[in-house]
This record gives C-alpha cells, structure tokens and sequence, in this order.
C-alpha cells in the first residue's frame, strides 16, 4: 500500500484562502482535512460598536455575498427591536438578495466549476467554451451581467457592500417606471440564460420533474449544444455522479421570506437522506436552538463541546499545534451538516433535485445541478415578485435604536444557511457571532473528531495524477466554498 | 503582452467582484485592450500557468517580469497568521519581495490602499496598507518605496473600488501616463478622486436649502440627520455611477460613508448619525470655506421652498395642487 499526503493550496480558481491535505492511498483519498488559512476577527472587531454599524461590518465580510450578510445583520437587530419591515421591503431585499445568489452562482459555475473542464488532462472543445476570460461562454456572462446588475442598482444604489436592506426596511422606494425597467433588464438577462445556459424557455426547464424528463430534455432540440446540456453530458462522462458524495444531512432555514409569513423555500433539517424507495425523506422542522459551533480543531481558545453561537466566543489562538483551521465547526443537533443549493431544494421537495438525489446520491454532479436548477428557478421568481411591489405603499418604517437584548438573524446566503447572532448591552455590542454556509460545508473536525461534510465527501476520491488532482478540485468546488465568509 | 500579478492578500474579494461588474469595457474586453496575461488572481490563475508558489517565487526572483502588481486587501505587520497557502512563506514576505521589483504597485480597495476595515480598532491583525497607515505614510513598503518605474504605491481605494477606477488606472500604467503629477496627497489618481461623492447626487437641490430626510426611504439630504458623509468623499460616485449606471450609494437611499477615504471607517462612526453641535453638524462640507457654510446654511434652511420641505421627508413624490383652470397659476415653491 502506498500512501502519499499531498496539500493543496492556494486552489485553482478558487477565492479565499484554502488548504486541502489529503493522504491518498492506492490512489483514493483515505483522509482529507479542510483549512481556513485566513483570519480577519470580524466578530471581534464589532464588540462595543453601534449595533447598527454591524450591517456595515458584516457586509464587508464576502465581497461576493455582502448583502445577504447585511440582511442577516438587519434581521438580528428587527428581532432585537421586535420590529417587522413592510411588505414592499420584503420583496425588495428579496428581489436583491436574489440577484446576488444568481450573480454568485454563474460566477462560480463559468470563472470557477466550468473553467476545470478545460484544464489538462480535458480537451479543448471546453477550453472554447469555458477557459477564461475569452471562452464563448464565460465572456458571455461578463458581458450578460450587466443587465441583470441593472436589477440590483435600481434597488441597491451600490453591489457590493449595499446598505440598502436596514432593520426598518429597504432604503430605496422604486416607481413604477422603474419597476418596468428592472422588468425589462430582467427579460434581457433572461435571453441569456434561455440561448446560453439552457437553450428552451424558463418554463420549459422549471417543467422538468424527474431525472427522466431531464433524459428526455437532453435528447430534445439544441439542448445538449447548451452549457447546461454540455455540463451533464460532460458531468457524467467523467463520473461526477459518483463523486463528492457523503452520508449527507441536509440543513436550511427556507430563504427569501414572503411579506404574509412563511418563506419561498419550505425550512427544514434532514438527518438521514431518503433512499431511492422512499423520496419523501424525513424533514424535521429547523430550529436554530440546536446549532452549536465547536474549537477543538480551530485555532480558537478551547473550550468544552460545543457552544450554542448566542454565547459563542472567538478568542484566537493561533499558537494551537493541535489545531488546523481558522473556520470552527458548526453542528447541528451534534451533528455536521451540509448547507446550499441542494439542501435548500432537497428540503423543498423540488421534484427534479429529489428525483436526482434518487439516482444519483449527493455527488458533485448533483450539488452542481443544483446550483443551476435554483438560478433558474430564481430568475423566474424575481419576475413575479416584481409584479408585486406596489409603489405606492412605504418600503421603510422608522425604527428606534437598538439599546439591549438579542436577536438572531437566519437567512439562505448563496452558499446556504446564514446565521448571525447579536447581543446588545447599553446601546453598545456585546457579543456578535456569524456562522457561515462554508462554515457548515467545509468544517473541520469537531469536539467529537466527526469530519466536516467536504472532509467527508473527499474520502474515497480517486486522484490518478496528484500534480493535476482535478478531481480532488471537481469535489472541493461543488460545494462553492467561499472561504472569506468561513474565517471571518 | 505584459504581466499582472494581482494577489489577494487579507481582503474579502469584494475588488474582485467589482472589477467583474465592470462595463464599457467589459471585464474580458479590458483584459484585452490592457495586454496583460493575469497571474495569481483567483479566477483567472489556471494550472497552465503553473503553481502559485512557483509563480510567485519567479516573479519575486525577477524571472517573470511583473509589470503590474495589484494587491487587494490588507497586509500585516505582527503575524498572527499561520504562512497561508503551501508556499512556506507569508503573504507578506511575498507582496514585499515582488514590489521590489515590480514596475508599478497598485492597492485596490480601502484595505489595500490604507488598511481599511482590516485595519480598524479592534482588529487583532496589526493589518495595514501597503504605503499608508491610514492617513500616515508607512504601511508595509514603506514611506520611501517607489516602484521601478519610480512611482509610490497607486492607491485606488474604495470599498470596493469601482471598476473604471481599477480599470482606468491601470490602463494609464500600461501606458506610462500616470506621473506623480496625476496623483493626489494619498496617492489616488486625481481623475477618479477629485471630486465628491455629494457632486452630482440627486439630492443636492435639498442639500442646499438643508431639507433633510429624517428617516430612510425619505427623498431629502441624507446629510443632516442619517450620517451621509458625501460631502467629505473624495470620488467621483454620482458622476459616474454603480451597476450598469443605475445608482450610487446616495442614488440608493443610504449614506455615502466616505470608504475612498484613509480614516474609514473608525473616522467615521458610528456611521448613521451626524454629529452636531447646536444643530450645525461637526463635520463640514470639504469644497466650501467653513465660515460661509455654516453662515449661509442658516439662510438656507429660512429660505427652503415649501414643495422641498414636504418632499424631503416623503417616499414618494408631492406635488402641488393642480391649480386654477385656466393653467395660468405655478405653484411650485
């Protein structure tokens, strides 16, 4: 048996500061361990601020996924005031919460996913179509994202770092002329995603609800030309389907809640993942109160088990020899968990990703789909909120400042289940902790040495070629991590 | 074609994002017209172009020429990180070796420029800029450092940075245009950063006659009550506008918080309150004498129109009365 440790780091393609060590035997992963390699002191930094001034500390945490850490800041202190924002400012943080995960997801699959097709030992027919900057479809999409970043700045002002979402509301009223713009420029966005992405209708797509349709879809028209067509083809030729997978557990807190109550997505926890023979799995109701955030691989003061994040603690201490990661290890009901796309949609029941997971397992192939499935779903669904936003109703209540208490709040980031966790002492921030989604995805080992959900899928990867370990990149990706939100 | 090594040092990528929103030139056309192969930035950084640390190594050895460094987010001065990535030697030791022998070093974002939120009160990095400590001049490289082609650190802060200010300097140093001339007392490129924020804001007629918003949403200045700190911004925000030119911070009803500047963000907190003495705020407008403003802010406020008065702290438009038939009556003020 021949055993060979490898790290890699910095990741191709890949934003934060990542370490993979692997050791591979016979050719498989046998161990891998997950390192944020970064540390900033976010929740630091905010002790004794304005609670206010959290939304822009917090944004300024991810450049890519600002403003949904704003939107969880505001959330923490409406709760703290017990406050609710109008209907109007629903659907706009909404309609720009949204627009980010789309921007965050084509972002990831064309500079990041895609672009590893192309590398050796691929072939050039993707390198046209994905190498960037210049392949056929990732120019594209630099050039495309200027109609749908049209959407956001009619309601964000500034992306990144927007402070448009407040705990009293959205700061910015949008006229009905200017909702017809933001439809317009949506439509425009949209004609990308129809021609390049997919190559049918939205509807078209959304109207596939098992893994046959989608054999079906494949097999119609131009669709296997387009980049969705060319990404299953290619997916499952290269085995994706069978990689990255893990005894998942699935976590999410439903996302992009509606001005009536509920949210757009059902919330849910799923322990086991339901066998091919029972789809409808067992989804628990989602209850904050079972997160707890362990330091026993984190270079953070030890402490005992795991701490519930409302009295978390973040002192750093990078001395630590038996630690390895600057992120900590979130667990849900003691258990790790994985957040985003697929556990968004698989706790949704969304007949296609459940239908999938049937066949195919929590694989990379799976996670990637996804993510694609949801930016569709999504572009469809800020069509319809936009139709609801009435101009002539407010977008912002006045609130008074935060003096004492605490708050949480939960919101769906673009790589899953964001929590930030606020207590507020004489006008002044006392505590503040934030789990992240990469958090939860890329973890390291807990109190109880239980591996974090990459840990896990990356065991049994086989690397034929350690100096190229794309496959070691396919699995590490297909869970987006962005680091920058982990080590905050 | 030439080389840009752009390294994301302690930062949250939001440069990185930016620069992608960039339109006219879109991102791929400027890469284009800037002759540059990228080297080292996290999208564009593929196994073709070799290992990082390798690459790094040859470009801090001077076997890959760097013609352009760009670094994003902050360095530090007290490590108390652990060496990042598999290349045996902290970030810094690496931004500090290749400056050296780079042809021109850019700092894009407030972090890089300055330090930035990195850098502010309670931040357990002891992060800085890469020539500037805030408002003084130092950081990592040094108040003395100048790049081979002669030039301090080019600092092009913002939080983030827009991406014509990116974009458009690097293009002026591509083309050896840039003097130190063209540069401003913190090193910023004049043409993006001498203005303010507040020109061109949408409010500005309220600003004159001191109409202000008293809560968000409202369509008055955002200067006297919630914080906006436009006035003090040295950029060119308003003019030239965010996201496909839709908007700007003011444009999206929340204060400018002056991220362009070196003291963001401790000089400016808590950020949505302006502090005043006796109803004049203490931080006065940076383009106009102070005596004169505050004695003719007084007037102003005297002098508002009723149709401002009204409008500065309604969402929504209101307009006069339709007045007589006949048309012949403007009611207005």
């Amino acid at each position: 048996m021949v055993t060979k440790t490898i790290v890699f780091s910095p990741f191709s393609r890949l934003e934060g500061d990542l370490q993979i060590h692997v050791e591979i035997e016979d050719g498989r992963i046998a161990v891998s361990r997950a390192s944020g390699t970064l540390y900033r002191g976010f929740e630091l930094m905010l002790r004794g601020r304005d609670p206010l001034d959290a939304i822009v500390f917090t944004c300024r945490v991810c450049g890519q996924c600002g403003l949904i850490h704003s939107a969880a800041s505001a959330a923490a202190i409406r709760a703290v005031l017990g406050v609710e924002m109008p209907p109007n400012a629903c659907i706009a943080s909404n309609v720009m919460l949204a627009v980010e995960v789309i921007l965050s997801h084509l972002t990831h699959f064309y500079l990041s996913f895609a672009p590893d097709f192309a590398d050796a030992p691929y072939d050039d027919a993707a390198a046209a179509r994905f190498l960037p900057p210049a392949g056929a479809s990732c120019s594209r999409m630099l050039r495309e994202r200027e109609e749908i970043l049209g959407v956001l700045g009619l309601f964000a002002g500034k992306w990144p770092n927007s402070l448009a979402i407040q705990p009293g509301g959205t700061t910015r009223p949008v006229n009905a002329c200017e909702i017809r713009r933001a439809q317009g420029l949506l439509g425009e966005f949209s004609e990308f995603v129809t021609q390049q992405l997919i190559g049918c209708e939205l509807e078209h797509w959304l109207a596939l609800r098992s893994a046959a349709d989608l054999d079906r879809w494949l097999g119609e028209g131009a669709h296997a030309a387009s980049d969705m067509g060319f990404f299953i083809t290619r997916a499952l030729r290269l085995g994706l389907d069978k990689m990255g997978r893990w005894p998942a557990r699935f976590i999410s807190s439903g996302g992009w809640p509606s001005a009536t109550g509920g949210t757009l997505m059902r919330p849910g926890w799923m322990p086991n993942l339901p066998q091919v023979a029972n789809l409808r799995g067992v989804v628990e109701a989602f209850d904050p109160a079972r997160i707890a955030e362990h330091v026993k691989n984190s270079w953070f003061e030890p402490y005992e088990g795991g701490l519930h994040p409302h009295d978390g603690e973040s002192e750093a201490a990078p001395e630590r020899t038996d630690a390895y990661s600057w992120a900590k290890a979130p667990r849900y009901a003691g258990q790790p968990a994985e957040a985003g796309p697929l556990a968004r949609l698989a706790i949704d029941r969304d007949a296609l990703i459940m239908d999938l997971l049937g066949r195919h397992g929590p694989s990379v192939y799976v996670r990637e789909l996804a993510r694609l499935h949801e930016t569709i779903r999504l572009l469809s669904q800020i069509g319809i909120w936009l139709g609801e936003v009435d101009p002539e109703e407010p977008f912002c209540r006045d609130t008074r400042h935060a003096e004492s208490g605490s708050g949480v709040g939960l919101v769906e980031a673009p790589r899953g289940t964001l929590g930030h966790w606020i207590r507020v002492e004489g006008g002044k921030i006392r505590n503040y902790q934030i789990v992240t989604p990469t958090g939860w995805n890329l973890s390291p080992r807990d109190s109880e040495d239980q591996p974090g959900p990459l840990e896990a899928a990356l065991v049994g990867t086989s690397v034929p070629d350690p100096d190229h370990p794309v496959t070691v990149s396919h699995v590490v990706k297909s869970f987006d991590p962005c680091l920058f939100c982990t080590v905050h | 074609m030439a080389n840009l090594l752009w390294i994301q040092a302690v930062c949250c990528g939001a440069e990185t994002a930016s620069l992608l929103n960039s339109d006219h030139p879109h991102f791929e056309v400027a890469l284009r017209a800037l002759d540059v192969a990228v080297l080292g930035h996290a999208y564009l950084h593929g196994q073709a172009k070799g290992k990082m640390g390798d690459v790094l190594a040859a470009c801090a050895a001077g076997t890959v020429p760097v013609n352009l460094l760009v670094v994003e987010g902050a360095t530090y001065r007290a490590a108390r990180q652990p060496a990042p990535w598999a290349t045996g030697k902290p970030l810094t030791d690496w931004v500090d070796a290749i400056a050296r022998v780079a042809d021109y070093t850019v700092a894009v974002g407030t972090c890089a420029s300055f330090g930035g939120i990195m850098a502010c009160a309670r931040s357990p990095l002891g992060a800085t800029g890469l020539q500037f400590h805030r408002a003084d001049r130092g950081g990592l490289l040094g108040a003395d450092y100048r790049s081979r082609a002669g030039l301090p650190v080019v600092n092009v802060p913002g939080c983030p940075a827009h991406p014509d200010w990116m974009i458009g300097t690097l293009w002026a140093l591509r083309r050896d245009r840039l003097t130190l001339g063209d540069l401003d007392r913190f090193n910023r490129p004049r043409a993006f950063y001498g203005k303010l924020a507040h020109h061109a804001c949408p409010r500005n007629e309220y600003y004159e006659f001191k109409a202000s918003a008293t809560a968000y949403s409202q369509q008055g200045c955002l200067f006297e009550n919630l914080g906006c700190k436009g006035t003090l911004c040295e950029s060119d925000c308003n003019e030239r506008l965010w996201l496909a030119r839709t908007g700007s911070c003011t444009r999206g009803g929340f204060p400018c918080l002056s991220c362009t500047s070196p003291v963001f963000p401790d000089g400016f907190v808590p950020f949505f309150q302006t502090a005043k003495i006796s109803d004049i705020p203490t931080s006065l407008p940076l383009d106009v004498p102070k005596a004169w403003y505050v004695g003719i802010s007084g007037l102003s406020k005297l002098a508002c129109p009723e149709r401002l008065r009204r409008n500065a702290v309604s969402s929504k438009p209101v307009w006069p009365d339709r007045g007589a038939a006949d048309g012949d009556k403007d009611d207005r003020v």
